[in-house]
């Protein structure tokens, strides 16, 4: 068939070049290097915050310290400030001056009847929440209730069963079957990956797309091109000989992060429970990658196929990207409502169903059959995308001086192959 | 004359304001090789792209075998373009492979008849080098094997000749005539007219976008205008310096070239110059295709210059 051959030779033409041998091995190396470093430095580097405590009863140190030092990867070391004369603020004074010298990374300060009156006050150079939350505010929950309890004459036996915290499991109803257990952050990081990876391959692979389409019509070969095959399968032949070399790239690296994930090895500070990954989800993974993948490549194609010019091409191509940045906007909603017919109805605009109605399976499953138009839908758009792109083609070359015009356009586009 | 092949039925295209092809019609008649002459700039080209339909025509019908060409003819008609040119990185055997596969050839298939044909043109060493790395000459003779390889009904090739050495304008010529002998159609444009005298069945001239003649090329050399007349007396006597009808003498190898004037009596010219000695020799001079496009060209735009200025 002769867009085999257009798509063969498109995809050897790239894949045996040195760059892509390289690119190819690059990017792994450069991932696994980012990795190691901070591996590498963390052993040499003390990450821990030195926190200095400001307690007037000196009663709760040893308690706090303890509580910190059950927690898990608790980033916080305390060291007690002695107040002298039981003059707290100028305690407090002095903390704040160590801080501003960076001899300490922060400072408590607790009352004098912390568990009667249980406050804290937090002083750092800039406020980290996270040390807060995860750290200081769990061992200061802790002391006070376990103080409280002991007042209280609560048995020993009794408090890690008081003190146990609910543990949430949230799972969303499906419009048919058992309701599945969502895992919300997973989602978003998948939606995530696959924003970065579709972005990633538009840019290098959909660009390409673009300038090979151009060259092609200032390489003298076009003519015997479009003598021997119409110039709507050219364009195909082109997209996806490019494609998937772009596509090869993408699954090579892909396999080696699998790997590394695999081996332990948290990817860009990544992980995510991979319990909710359902043979759908991957399935439509893979198929809205590759159709939004073709379809953007597409539409670079196009508008090589209008313009003779890499510079005359610019501003036409730089609206496509808005199509891959549109449902990063439009994402919040969706999350918020993926069900309702405004979420729907975008989900099924073909540009936006990469992101958006892959959001949606991920989420809620929607109905099967708006999952599959919406791949339709796609398919659909990327065949009459390369029906206009050739014919635009046609028009483009051999002008000779002379734009084109909008008669010509018409006519051309309304002539059969 | 064997019926057409190709039928060409007022075809017209204008760039913007310039009329590059002005309804021009032609008969390309079955297993000929037809000469499609004229000028640069004359329309050759244009001609030819709307003819495979890479450019579009503003008017006119082409059809092949009676019908437009559609996908399948696509695949028995062979094209050289003017503007040549290969993928410059791929393996000379792979690119014609490909560009057979284009035609429907079976990749195997291709892959054996691209080697034959390197073979054959002298290329046998340089089928695994890339296209960069050939010659110019060289690239333009894969080319042409590109253009026959899957053995066509009908080939246009838009000035093959131009910028190959003698020695391989004859490889050309051979490789035209042998496949014009399989039963090939090839339709030459050119405007080295030599060439096209030594190769062509039937010509066409073109000039200005517009048809100016057509024809076998025996018709359009006898039906020409006479312009001169060759002639020798006994014994080497010159003729007479002045006679009517004849603008000037020259003489040329063994004999005398007399110019007619324009609209000269041939019968009146040799009564005169029977009266002036016993004549060895009388022969029109019949004129090369060059004299015969120089002339109708000229004539054309010396016309067009008056009906311009008036």
């Amino acid at each position: 068939m002769k867009m085999l051959a257009i798509i063969r030779r498109e995809y050897l033409e790239r894949v045996r070049t040195k760059g892509f041998v390289i690119s190819t091995l690059l990017l792994p190396l450069l991932m696994s290097l980012t990795m190691l470093v901070p591996m590498l430095t963390m052993k040499s580097i003390d990450t821990r915050n030195t926190i200095g405590l400001i307690d007037p009863s000196g009663t709760y140190f040893a308690a706090l310290d303890a509580a910190l030092a059950a927690q898990q990867d608790a980033r916080v070391s305390l060291i007690p400030i002695p107040v002298a004369g039981g003059d707290v603020a100028a305690a407090a004074a002095g903390l704040q001056d160590q801080i501003r010298d960076e001899s300490l990374d922060g400072g408590v300060v607790i009352g004098d009847d912390f568990i009667g009156v249980p406050k804290a006050t937090f002083y750092s150079r800039s406020v980290s929440g996270s040390i807060i939350r995860e750290d200081l505010q769990p061992a200061l929950d802790r002391v006070l209730r376990q103080t409280r309890f002991e007042r209280a004459g609560v048995p020993d036996s009794l408090h890690s069963y008081l003190l146990e915290r609910v543990s949430w499991e949230s799972l969303s109803v499906g419009d048919e079957g058992e309701a599945t257990r969502r895992d919300e952050q997973g989602v978003f990081v998948l939606a995530f990956i696959l924003i970065i990876m579709l972005y990633m391959m538009v840019l290098l692979y959909g660009q390409q797309t673009l300038t090979a389409v151009i060259e092609e019509k200032s390489s003298r070969v076009v003519e015997v091109l479009l003598s021997s095959v119409p110039s709507s399968q050219l364009m195909f032949g082109k997209v996806v000989g490019i494609g998937g070399a772009g596509l090869t790239q993408m699954a090579i690296w892909v396999a080696v992060l699998v790997y590394m994930a695999g081996q332990g090895i948290s990817v860009a500070g990544l992980s995510f429970d991979a319990s909710f990954l359902t043979p759908l989800i991957l399935g439509s993974f893979v198929i809205f990658f590759v159709l939004g993948f073709l379809l953007f490549s597409m539409m670079y194609a196009g508008v090589g196929a209008l313009c003779n010019t890499i510079q005359e091409a610019q501003p036409f191509a730089t609206p496509i990207m808005m199509f891959v940045v549109i449902p990063m906007l439009l994402l919040s909603m969706v999350l918020r409502a993926p069900s309702s017919t405004l979420a729907t109805v975008l989900s099924l605009i073909p540009m936006f169903s990469p992101v958006l109605m892959f959001i949606r399976v991920c989420l809620s499953t929607p109905p099967l059959w708006q999952v599959l138009l919406s791949w339709v839908l796609m398919s659909l758009t990327i065949w009459l995308m390369s029906r206009a792109a050739g014919k635009l083609f046609r028009v483009g070359i051999l002008m000779n001086g002379s734009a084109p015009n909008w008669a010509t356009l018409v006519r051309t586009l309304r002539q059969p192959d | 004359m064997a019926p057409a092949f190709l039928h060409v039925n007022d075809l017209g295209k204008s760039y913007g304001q310039v009329r590059a092809v002005d309804g021009i019609s032609l008969e390309i008649p079955r297993g000929s090789i037809y000469g499609f002459l004229g000028p640069n700039g004359s329309g050759k080209t244009t001609t030819i792209r709307c003819i495979m339909n890479i450019i579009l025509a503003d008017r006119g019908e082409i059809l092949f075998d009676g019908r437009p060409l559609d996908r399948l003819l696509l695949d028995r008609v062979g094209y050289l373009p003017e503007e040549r040119g290969l993928y410059r990185k791929m393996k000379c055997a792979e690119q014609l492979a490909f560009l057979a596969t284009l035609k429907s050839v079976p990749r195997k298939e291709a892959m054996r008849r691209a080697e034959a044909w390197l073979e054959r043109l002298g290329l046998g060493e340089w089928k695994d080098r890339k296209v960069d790395a050939l010659s110019k000459g060289m690239q333009q003779k894969v080319q042409f094997a590109a253009t026959f390889l899957f053995e066509p009904d009908l080939v246009i090739l838009d000035e093959p000749f131009s910028g190959l050495d003698p020695l391989n304008v004859e490889t050309m010529r051979d490789i035209i005539r042998e496949q014009n002998a399989r039963g090939c159609t090839i339709i030459l444009s050119t405007h080295m007219l030599a060439e096209a005298e030594k190769l062509c069945d039937s010509v066409c001239l073109i000039e200005g976008g517009r048809k100016v003649l057509d024809g076998t090329l025996e018709a359009v050399r006898t039906d020409f205008p006479l312009k001169s007349v060759r002639v020798a007396y006994a014994g080497g006597k010159e003729p007479p310096a002045r006679l009517p009808g004849i603008a000037h003498r020259v003489f040329q190898d063994d004999s005398w070239r007399l110019t007619l004037e324009a609209g000269a009596n041939t019968d009146a010219v040799l009564d005169a110059l029977r009266a002036a000695g016993q004549l060895t020799l009388f022969a029109a001079n019949r004129p090369a295709l060059d004299e015969i496009f120089l002339s109708v060209v000229r004539e054309r735009r010396a016309a067009a210059g008056t009906e311009a200025a008036s």
